[in-house]
């Protein structure tokens, strides 16, 4: 089991909260290319450690938050609303 | 909405064990009102509720701190226009009566926590979920809204989910009550 710290609600158990995935900074439609849309969409770093992601609090106060997870260990040490 | 006469999703009528551990009630029919407000409308400020928290206001609705700037107010059954009407509308506010949306149950008991804790992953010691907390949560692997309300003389829990999961969580924890004294009628059964 994983506890996810919510800005909101405290610890809570994963099952509780969905994973929407590493934040990507979104690019500027007026002047992004096809390749960097490309990637904005379909490539993420996946690495095995320390990754910022997204995550949905659909339990609970249902607001999409930020936290630092380690993908290796599951430590996470900070939360911030999105 | 609050003219059209109400319909429970639940067929049953309340059940209880006979040494008074634990009792269940449909209670869908009271005035459920939901608003959303930014804390610093009129609205937010005349609720006063933070997230998680609740209160009971003179008129004896309940107010509920169910979600960050959203609220759920809980009358009596046939309150829905008094209810809209006592709520200041100024700014960016919805407010949204969703009585016939909702089912709701009552919980009450000394043994409302073992029951609970058999279908329901939150941490319901006095510590985490003191009498007035609001927190939702999956109870029978069905997302609910849930808020401590004890009465009088013992711990007791008002359980609301979506409408139409209303009949099964409602056979779902009376399946769980079943353990600790209830007598499930027939027609409840889910396995």
């Amino acid at each position: 089991m994983i506890v996810v710290p919510c800005p909101n609600c405290g610890p809570r158990n994963s099952s509780d909260l969905r994973n929407a995935g590493e934040v990507a900074p979104r690019p500027d439609p007026e002047t992004a290319s096809l390749t960097e849309w490309r990637s904005y969409l379909y490539l993420r770093e996946n690495p095995a450690g320390w990754v910022t992601e997204t995550w949905y609090c659909r339990s609970g106060c249902r607001r999409y938050f930020t936290i630092e997870r380690n993908t290796a260990t599951n430590e996470i040490r900070e939360s911030e609303n999105s | 909405m609050s003219e059209l006469e109400f319909v429970s999703p639940v067929a049953s009528g309340p059940l209880s064990a006979a040494g008074g551990g634990i009792s269940l009630e449909d209670v869908s029919d009271r005035t459920k009102v939901l608003v959303r407000a930014g804390r610093d409308t009129a609205a937010g400020t005349h609720l006063k509720v933070t997230y998680g928290r609740s209160r009971r206001r003179r008129d004896g609705a309940l107010i509920c701190g169910s979600r960050p700037d959203e609220w759920t107010l809980l009358a009596d059954p046939g309150q829905g226009t008094e209810l809209l009407a006592s709520l200041p509308d100024e700014g960016f506010v919805s407010v949204v009566d969703i009585t016939h949306g909702r089912a709701m149950f009552r919980l009450s008991g000394l043994d409302t926590v073992g029951v609970l804790a058999k279908v329901c992953n939150i941490d319901l010691t006095d510590d985490m979920t003191p009498d007035g907390a609001v927190f939702s949560g999956s109870v029978a692997k069905v997302t609910c809204d849930l808020v401590r309300n004890d009465l009088a003389d013992r711990r007791s829990y008002l359980v609301s989910c979506e409408r139409s999961f209303g009949a099964y969580l409602f056979a779902a924890i009376a399946d769980a009550c079943s353990e600790f004294g209830i007598d499930v009628p027939a027609d409840l059964t889910i396995h």
